[in-house]
């Protein structure tokens, strides 16, 4: 097996032997800043919703927001 | 007319998308959102109501249901050069979706129905996500069908050409990482492809071509699209908690697709409660840039020049800058009936539009070519009110 391959094959070994072992480094008590209302990415779906596809509609790229879509287009 | 154009297409896989992502071992909220939209830019002023509602059944179910009903007026750059009526069209569009949480997976499907004089839209979409590593990471997995009904509408009352009908279909497949980083900071990264296939230009656009070897006229003939398109989107996103209670928001997208298109989007955003918590106001600011599709041209040498021709300003090079405002209001944030929660809000966004090879065709003193490059402002405003229950 040539070398790059191995040093693959031993770098997926690693992280898949470190997958069982992962410690949440973030503890649940320490979230409450995460879970804060400012900290939500769309506070407003149905706003969100709407300005995206007020852009969609004029711009050619699309998808891959990760947020909310939909909406109209026009002439 | 043809309201629902491209992206009306993606949005139950999306919105699905995002619940499930955003909450994979937990049920979003139980809330009930009004909202009164407005957009008026190009010639064009789109405005009407929208709902959407979300309810949970024994903290393992979450059914949503939205309407939204877009009435659009004007006429557009496009119908003002080829001399066509001013628009009146109105668009309905329903859309239900299911989550169901199982442990730290949430199964999720979604169906989008959209319903316009001349174009129909119906799309089914399923996801699930999974919350792992001691719910610091979430990964959401998503996919999507399409099926669309173009028509095309001949004359000013509405009638339809008997002749003309036809079809596109579209999958999207999408997967998305959301990870805690640190106690202050998210992470998201976001990729999406979609493949169309069928009818997939607007029946009303056209080209236009020099009406002879330097002549300072031209003339316009129905554009000629591809019958496929398959595009790309990756995205990161970053959201990180202020010392002071505030957020501040990072986005980049990039996207490319087989029309030869690339595209770049970033987004800045800052959020900040004040007044003792019962007012947040978000400020945004948002780029795009994207170049020309392969087949795009402003103005053809002559007729047929090529197998594949457009003049869709959605295919020009162009850039555009947003600015947004939005404050909320919480009218009520403490149980009262069965309301837990409400809020009021007004968002306001200012875009301006700057084409780099779409030219203001309809100014006609111009020799064709030379006419400035098309540009124009929209303000978008939307009033909504939520309740929480």
């Amino acid at each position: 097996m040539p070398r790059p391959r191995i040093a693959i094959a031993l770098a997926l070994l690693f992280t898949i032997s470190g997958c069982g072992q992962i410690q949440p480094w973030v503890k649940p008590y320490e979230r409450e800043r995460l879970a804060d209302r400012v900290m939500a990415w769309d506070r407003d779906p149905l706003s969100a919703s709407f300005i995206e596809h007020v852009h969609g509609n004029r711009e050619d790229a699309k998808g891959g927001t990760g947020s909310t879509g939909g909406g109209c287009g026009c002439n | 007319m043809l309201l629902a154009a491209r992206l009306s297409r993606f949005a139950g896989c999306l919105l699905l998308l995002a619940a499930a992502a955003a909450f994979a071992d937990v049920l979003p909220d139980e809330r009930a959102d009004a909202m009164w939209k407005v957009y008026k830019g190009g010639g064009i002023t789109v405005q009407g109501p929208a709902v959407l509602v979300r309810t949970n059944v024994a903290d393992k179910a979450s059914f949503t249901a939205g309407y939204s009903v877009d009435v659009v007026t004007g006429a557009s750059i496009d119908m003002v050069v080829l001399g066509a009526s001013p628009l009146h069209d109105v668009r309905k569009q329903k859309n239900f979706g299911i989550d169901y949480l199982y442990g730290k997976t949430t199964y999720s499907i979604g169906l989008e129905n959209s319903v316009e004089n001349d174009y129909d839209d119906t799309t089914v979409s399923a996801g699930i996500s999974q919350s792992m590593f001691g719910d610091l990471t979430t990964v959401s997995l998503s996919a999507s069908r399409g099926w669309d009904i173009i028509r095309r509408v001949i004359n000013s009352a509405g009638a339809k050409d008997p002749n003309f009908r036809r079809r596109s279909d579209r999958k999207t497949w999408g997967i998305s990482v959301s990870q805690i980083l640190t106690r202050n900071l998210i992470a998201g990264i976001d990729y999406e492809a979609i493949t169309e296939q069928g009818y997939l230009q607007n029946p009303y656009r056209a080209y236009r071509f020099l009406a002879a070897p330097n002549s300072a006229l031209f003339l316009t003939a129905p554009e000629i699209y591809p019958g496929t398109h398959t595009s790309n989107a990756v995205s990161v996103r970053l959201k990180y908690y202020l010392p002071w209670r505030a957020s501040l928001t990072g986005k980049y997208r990039y996207f490319y697709d087989t029309w030869a298109v690339r595209a770049h989007t970033a987004e800045v955003g800052y959020t900040q409660p004040m007044l003792h918590d019962t007012l947040t106001a978000d400020f945004t600011y948002r780029y795009y840039k994207q170049n020309a599709a392969s087949f795009y041209s402003d103005l053809f040498g002559f007729a047929n020049q090529q197998n594949y021709l457009a003049r869709d300003r959605e295919l020009a090079a162009q850039n555009n800058a947003t600015m947004g405002v939005a404050l909320s209001y919480d009218i009520l944030k403490s149980q009262h009936w069965f309301v837990k929660k409400a809020t009021v809000s007004a968002h306001y966004d200012y875009i301006a539009y700057h084409y780099l090879d779409f030219r203001d065709a309809s100014q006609r003193l111009f020799p064709a070519g030379s006419e400035p490059f098309y540009r124009y402002n929209a303000k978008v405003i939307q009033l909504l009110g939520s309740i929480w229950f």
